[in-house]
């Protein structure tokens, strides 16, 4: 890409509104303004609009102008309520509240030593007095939407206490009302008919992880040597899809939902990790970088890769999803539809680490087995290091001590973009976010450094990929992003209040 | 420091940046009028878990940040890896310090409406607990006095307050 020249444009102060800006092709220049209204101008739109100079005539001016980009007819009215709308999730409070049910996990994948721990060490099992008092401060939570997402290691292989969550959220929520969902990130390999069925009456939402084709699968996620980590996985796959459908449920809107986590040894497959998720009835691919949560120095280096790599592996994985979309295959990239939702829609999916301020302590808690509370699950992931600076109570704590602590309060500042240097002034600002506890670990301090942060890297990356498509303006690719924006809520997880048990 | 092993850093200004391998030490000159003192503490306790961080003013207008390692810096490119880093990290803090002065008010609403949306109302409970005082902090060990407030001469009746007080222990 030739970038332009602004010595050449000579911009000056004019007739624009506030503005950013981000060039994104040769003749492709993104604006963006305070409330996220967005347009792509050729270099002599831009530069005709950076002088202000755009005739009043023209076409141009009456895009800037129906966009809000023009100081004359700023509509404050419209871009406050715009601003309302993209971050209405401020003052909602605690949504998601993590439930580490234990530590123990019958699988060794190799990104993940410090939050697992071995099949023998019961005592990294929360126990029932611990989950009740956590389901009380959970549904203490300002939020009328609760929803309590099983984690561990393993929560399969603390099953007894999961079930003391939900039969005791359930109750108390009879009185409370709030808008309750469980979900349950699991390997499945521990899953039985029984337990499925159990899970299933109580409307727990499912998700697991496939790390790609088996051989990758299998290469990152070791059960013991009898047994096939994939094989397991997939198994499950199909039967709790079956079970959505024998109970009368719309299978395009009920699926099992999997998470990737892309190693350096996933870079080669791109097209092959689309292919498994598509053959296992996975709509949807979260094509998720490593984190450095949890992982040994030596397994780093292992694992670890440029995140230029990743966003070759991200924009390559997405042309191909693209492809097979338009050949009328269903199936969706979630980081492209959390911005596209943003860029859009001009609505916020409440995506907790990609919003602004991020959402730990205030959109997320997570409750260890121990029954110590972090702001978020990373913040729990680091403690199982040592790093207690994201402990915000224990579930004997007040619910306004854990989420009014003064770590939250310098998280809510610190990812609050506002006050980050190069955020003020990057065109995709309305659209981002970035995460404190990453950055603590990354880099040292819960502001970071965003020009040589690897979360910043790959947010740009992947809305510099979204916004060149944009400017092709495929009509094929357009109606792909309509539909990976369209949200359709899933009912039937939310628990009925008022269903009694006799 | 032993002086003899004192040593420039390839790529770096001698006046900006020296190291001193015997010590696995680099320091800094940073100009005072470049950067305010909030942003040179703020870099400087980035690397507290990594090496011990001087800081110290050599002259006027100028602060020096010394780092000295706490392990596994044997090199000279190391040391220049860990300056690098410093300087990068200062530059962040100045503008961060400069952004959060400029964007104040819009940082501090929204995390105001964040942490009350997330908290809630108080209770009754809560609000019988608060501190309604306009004391900012309680400061026993006189951190908030001034000098004269704390060790200077004593009014002449203070004095003999003190002196009746020390009588009649006596």
């Amino acid at each position: 890409m030739k970038p332009i020249s602004l010595v050449q444009i000579k911009p000056k102060a004019g007739t624009q509104a506030f503005f950013r800006w981000r060039q994104i092709g040769d003749d492709a220049i993104l604006v963006t303004n305070l409330e996220g209204n967005w347009l792509i101008l050729t270099e002599d739109e831009f530069t005709a609009y950076a002088r202000g100079e755009v005739a009043p005539d023209s076409d141009l001016h009456g895009r800037l102008d129906e966009k809000n980009f023009l100081r004359a007819s700023y509509d404050v009215q419209a871009a406050s309520e715009r601003v309302k709308a993209r971050r209405y999730f401020v003052h909602g409070g605690p949504l998601l509240h993590v439930m580490v049910v234990t530590l123990r996990c019958n699988e060794t994948c190799v990104y993940c030593h410090a939050s697992r721990a071995n099949m023998d060490a019961v005592h990294t099992d929360m126990t029932p007095e611990i989950a009740r008092k956590a389901v009380d401060v959970a549904l203490s939570s300002t939020n009328g939407f609760v929803t309590i997402e099983f984690q561990g290691g393993e929560p399969l292989v603390n099953f007894p206490v999961v079930k003391e969550i939900i039969e005791y959220a359930t109750e108390r929520n009879k009185e409370i009302k709030k808008r309750l969902e469980f979900t349950m990130v699991s390997n499945f390999a521990l899953l039985t008919e029984e337990k499925l069925q159990y899970l299933l009456d109580n409307k727990v939402q499912l998700c697991t992880s496939i790390d790609g084709p088996e051989e990758v699968h299998n290469a990152q996620r070791k059960l013991p040597q009898t047994h096939n980590a994939y094989q397991a996985a997939a198994r499950w796959i199909k039967r709790v899809n079956e079970a959505y459908i024998e109970r009368g449920l719309d299978p395009s809107l009920y699926h099992v939902e999997a998470l990737l986590t892309t190693t350096k040894k996933t870079l080669d497959y791109h097209e092959e990790v689309v292919d498994t998720y598509v053959k296992l009835g996975c709509n949807t691919i979260f094509l998720r970088p490593i984190d450095p949560f949890g992982f040994a120095e030596r397994a780093r280096l292992r694992l670890e890769y440029p995140r230029s790599k990743y966003l070759e592996f991200y924009r390559k994985s997405v042309d191909y999803m693209i492809e097979l979309n338009k050949q009328g295959v269903q199936i969706l990239e979630r980081y492209a539809a959390i911005f596209l939702t943003k860029i859009l829609r001009g609505e916020d999916p409440n995506f907790l680490d990609n919003r602004n301020p991020a959402g730990a302590g205030i959109g997320q808690i997570a409750y260890s087995y121990d029954g110590n509370i972090y702001s978020c699950d990373e913040g729990r992931m680091l403690a199982a290091t040592g790093d207690e600076t994201f402990k915000i109570g224990t579930v004997d704590s007040a619910y306004r001590q854990v989420v009014g602590h003064e770590t939250v309060r310098a998280m809510a500042i610190a990812t609050n973009l506002d006050q980050q240097p190069d955020c003020v002034n990057c065109a995709y600002n309305p659209y981002c976010g970035t995460n404190a506890a990453y950055n603590y670990k990354a880099q040292g301090s819960i502001f970071g450094r965003m020009r040589d942060n690897n979360v910043c890297a790959v947010h740009k990356g992947i809305q510099d990929y979204l916004f060149e498509k944009l400017a092709e303006n495929d009509p094929e690719t357009m109606q792909i992003f309509e539909r990976w924006t369209t949200i359709r809520p899933r009912e039937h997880f939310v628990q009925d209040p008022t269903q009694s048990e006799d | 420091m032993s002086a003899d092993q004192q040593t420039s850093i390839p790529d770096l200004p001698e006046a900006l940046a020296s190291a001193n391998l015997g010590e696995r030490s680099v320091s800094l000159n940073i100009d005072a009028e470049l950067y305010p003192l909030q942003a040179v503490y703020g870099a400087a306790y980035i690397f507290i878990d990594r090496c011990y961080v001087f800081v110290d003013r050599p002259e006027a207008g100028k602060f020096r940040v010394t780092l000295a390692a706490k392990e596994g810096v044997e090199e000279v490119e190391a040391l220049r890896s860990l300056v690098g880093e410093f300087a990068n990290e200062l530059i962040s803090c100045a503008w961060r310090h400069q952004v959060t002065q400029d964007n104040r008010v819009a940082v501090e609403t929204v995390t105001v409406q964040a942490i009350a949306g997330a908290m809630g109302e108080p209770s009754l409970d809560d609000l019988a607990d608060f501190d309604f005082t306009d004391e900012a902090l309680d400061d026993p060990l006189g951190i908030a006095q001034s000098w004269e407030e704390k060790h200077g001469r004593k009014e002449p009746k203070a004095e003999a307050d003190a002196e009746a007080e020390g009588g009649a222990s006596a």
